[in-house]
């Protein structure tokens, strides 16, 4: 049970249970990343269409990738051991420039169906590659050199769009990244202290749960500024797209800012209110999601007000300039999470209510939203709690529910005028609707090279962003694409006498030496099991399976697990514990023979 | 001719930092970026172009300029039908190492007749005022090395950057034209006969 849907999926015995679910989340999250909340797209499409859809997601989770793959539900990563890691900077560079247009929130680079790339969080990366698939397929491969000639910014056959939808918790990390505040600081230098601050003031930030702060950012009085024209909007985004630019995982420090300054200049006017705020939020979010970020909100806490406003903004991106008078709270217009500027404030107090109190406050407060907004809210409301729960829950952050409150009250504060524009949200879905934001995912292709964004749902009517995002990455992709094209795949590594599968839990990918080999079917099975049995006991930490011809060593720590099988040693094995058991030899033996795969077990 | 327009690749060689990306974004897109990376290896854009009544897709390029990525860009040198030394005006190390340049990219692109392939000096940076290489200087070295053309550029201010370019593709149009009329006659058809029948094996 599952928003109350009652899910079913049939597999073979072998999947241990921890991988049918971590498959069928995964399979309902893809689903709705590309359709939106299920219930909605169950009005709204033909069921048989749906029904394709599910297979084809299905099939995508399943398809390509080894048994190993499935039971770890993990990326697909280019074979970094032939390409020299200059090209893997080289990809997060690219990534970097891209961010420095402030509609773009994160991408990642994808070749021939694998991760060179990213810097979205791993869940999301494989929702991505869903669509990146898709069109490969579609598309033949391109004639080898794309034309930009002349034509500025004009996207090339290769580039496109389509609307994706993504949880808070989702969007929430994207714009949470601590290295944003240099970048922003440096943007946004003025970033307009707002009157919400007081409220921040008034609260301890230890006190306020993550959620809070970012609805209370985002209550706040409505930044006039922010809201205005799209240039107005753009400086905002930039501000946090320099936030973003910093970014995790891949890159470095200096590229986030190197590509501040250019913002800055580009975006100043706009900067003012819409940095902050993007800032603001993001370290609310930070707070929330991240662990360690909570310091970092404390400090931030002035601006997270002005901030949260920035990240509604965002996802409706072009709303603000529909209505006028709400500026303050731009996004709201296109977006479902959108609201006008009284819903917002209204929503703001609901929000507060809720951010303390659990489900209950939020519905007394509801009241106030829903009387402006109510149209989303009666339904809405009601569902929100549970239906969001559940994606709150991957998260795994209590904040993340909260946010959800937040973004649910608001969406039904927007709700009327949304639902007469009817795209974005469905005021009549649950809670579940709510919660999801509409975003797009840009994608220019390469040959086989992909660059996926994730970008404002505005972005694609925002010329000249697409031109910057175009710009910047056309001629980086063109030789990246000719340097993996032209890298040698060189052969399956070192065999050694041995088989191991090394996971990531972080990054959630697979290093592994198998060659597919039907005997290593038994590994493939202890690993299933052992893996199962992680899952399931988190005081494990190593554990031997073993029959009567072979021993499975695995050992986990909070990041990794890893597996090993030694192949052609006399298995001694009495049947009774005995010190003399080749098995009691296996992690050491582990522990030397994965070092020069990079696998440090010490 | 109109069939020949195809692709030229021309390359754009130099040491690191005399603005080798700015040439081609400029040239590409029109625009000026002075918060380049380094490049890393190599990157590329077409530009379709008319020269002489030639419809041209020019392939531009970029390289790395920095040692380190040697390994990285040398293998892209193969093929082409032109190369731009770039050097800037406002560093005489980077005049100086032309001669480098020139010879990198003769040994990596397997040049055949390095004394008629197409090379065109550029000196970028005219924007800048203190300059350490005259335009005598260049112009002279220029001169003893195989009569090179010489354009003093500023990808900032997009001064010569158009003729540059189009020069390095008057450059290989004249090129091929002498070797068409050098060899007109002794060559072989490599291309078969569509064959008419049922394919035997």
């Amino acid at each position: 049970m599952k928003e109350h849907f009652l899910w079913a999926l049939s597999c073979s015995v072998d999947i241990p249970d921890v991988s049918v679910c971590a498959l069928l989340d995964q399979l309902i999250s893809l689903f709705c990343f590309y359709n939106g909340p299920v219930r909605q797209s169950y009005l709204r499409h033909n069921r048989s269409d749906l029904a394709r859809h599910w297979a084809r997601y299905l099939t995508h989770l399943q398809g390509g990738s080894s048994e190993l793959h499935h039971i770890f539900s993990c990326l697909r990563t280019i074979d970094s051991t032939n390409i020299d890691p200059l090209l893997l900077l080289k990809a997060a560079l690219i990534l970097q420039a891209c961010q420095r247009c402030p509609l773009v929130l994160a991408g990642c680079i994808l070749y021939r169906g694998r991760v060179v790339s990213t810097q979205m969080p791993p869940d999301l990366t494989v929702k991505v590659m869903v669509h990146e698939t898709e069109s490969y397929q579609q598309q033949d491969p391109r004639p080898v050199a794309n034309g930009m000639n002349g034509v500025s910014g004009t996207p090339s056959s290769s580039t496109g769009a389509t609307p994706v939808f993504l949880t808070p918790a989702e969007l929430q990390a994207l714009r949470c990244h601590p290295v944003d505040k240099k970048c922003r600081s440096h943007c946004a230098p003025q970033p307009p202290p707002r009157p919400r601050k007081s409220r921040l003031l008034s609260r301890t930030l230890s006190d306020t749960p993550p959620d809070e702060l970012d609805i209370v950012n985002l209550d706040p009085a409505p930044t006039p500024s922010s809201c205005r024209s799209s240039l107005s909007d753009e400086s905002c985004y930039s501000a946090c797209l320099s936030s973003e630019a910093t970014t995790p995982q891949l890159s470095p420090v200096h590229q986030s800012e190197i590509s501040c300054p250019a913002d800055a200049k580009s975006y100043d006017h706009g900067l003012s209110n819409g940095i902050s705020a993007c800032k603001l939020k993001e370290e609310v979010v930070m707070g929330k999601v991240a662990n360690g970020c909570n310091k970092k909100m404390d400090i931030r806490t002035s601006q997270s007000e002005t901030e949260a406003r920035d990240a509604f903004i965002l996802p409706n991106g072009n709303g603000c300039h529909a209505n006028g008078h709400h500026l303050d709270q731009p996004g709201a217009t296109d977006c479902l999470s959108d609201q006008s500027s009284c819903d917002e404030q209204s929503d703001s107090s609901c929000r507060r209510s809720l951010s303390n109190g659990a489900e209950t406050p939020r519905k007394a407060v509801l009241p106030e939203n829903g009387e402006m907004k109510r149209t989303k809210t009666s339904i809405g409301t009601g569902h929100v709690g549970d239906s969001e729960m559940p994606t709150h829950t991957k998260n795994g952050c209590r904040n993340g529910t909260e946010g959800l409150e937040e973004r649910e009250t608001k969406e039904n504060g927007t709700g009327r005028r949304q639902d007469e524009r009817e795209e974005s949200s469905s005021p009549s879905s649950s809670s579940e609707e709510e919660a999801l934001v509409p975003m797009a995912l840009y994608q220019h292709r390469v040959r086989a090279l992909v660059l996926a964004l994730l970008v404002e749902p505005h972005f694609h009517t925002d010329q000249a962003a697409v031109e910057e995002v175009y710009h910047s990455s056309m001629a980086s992709l063109n030789g990246l694409e000719a340097h993996l094209r032209t890298s040698t795949p060189g052969g399956p590594g070192p065999h050694g006498p041995y088989t191991f599968a090394h996971y990531d839990c972080i990054q959630n990918t697979l290093t592994s030496n198998l060659s597919g080999a039907p005997q290593e079917r038994s590994f493939v099975r202890a690993t299933a099991l052992l893996h199962s049995n992680f899952s399931q006991t988190q005081t494990l930490q190593e554990a031997i399976v073993r029959n009567a011809g072979a021993a499975v060593y695995a050992t986990r720590s909070t990041a990794q697990e890893t597996y090993f099988l030694q192949h052609a040693t006399a298995v001694r094995n009495s049947g009774i514990p005995n010190h003399q058991d080749s098995a009691f030899s296996l992690p050491s033996k582990a522990r030397h023979r994965l070092l020069k795969h990079g696998v440090n077990l010490l | 001719m109109a069939t020949k327009s195809s692709l030229l690749k021309v390359i754009l060689l130099g040491d690191g930092g005399v603005g080798k990306s700015s040439l081609m974004n400029r040239y590409v897109t029109n625009k000026f970026d002075t918060h380049l990376f380094h490049t890393i290896g190599v990157e590329f854009l077409n530009k379709d172009l008319e020269v002489d009544g030639h419809m041209v897709t020019m392939q531009i390029w970029d390289t790395a300029g920095q040692e380190r990525f040697r390994s990285l860009r040398t293998p892209f040198y193969r093929g082409s039908d032109c190369c731009l030394l770039t050097f800037s005006v406002d560093d005489s190390q980077s005049f100086h190492n032309l001669g480098n340049w020139k010879k990198e990219f003769i040994y990596y692109a397997d040049v055949k007749e390095p004394e008629t392939f197409p090379f065109v000096v550029l000196g970028n940076k005219l924007d800048v005022t203190e300059r350490q290489v005259s335009s005598e200087e260049a112009q002279q070295w220029c001169q003893e090395n195989g009569n090179y053309s010489y354009y003093e550029t500023s990808a900032k201010d997009a001064t010569n950057v158009a003729v540059a370019f189009e020069e390095a593709v008057k450059r290989v149009l004249a090129m091929e034209e002498r070797s068409e009329h050098l060899m007109p006659t002794d060559t072989v058809n490599l291309h078969r006969k569509p064959r008419s029948g049922a394919a035997c094996c």
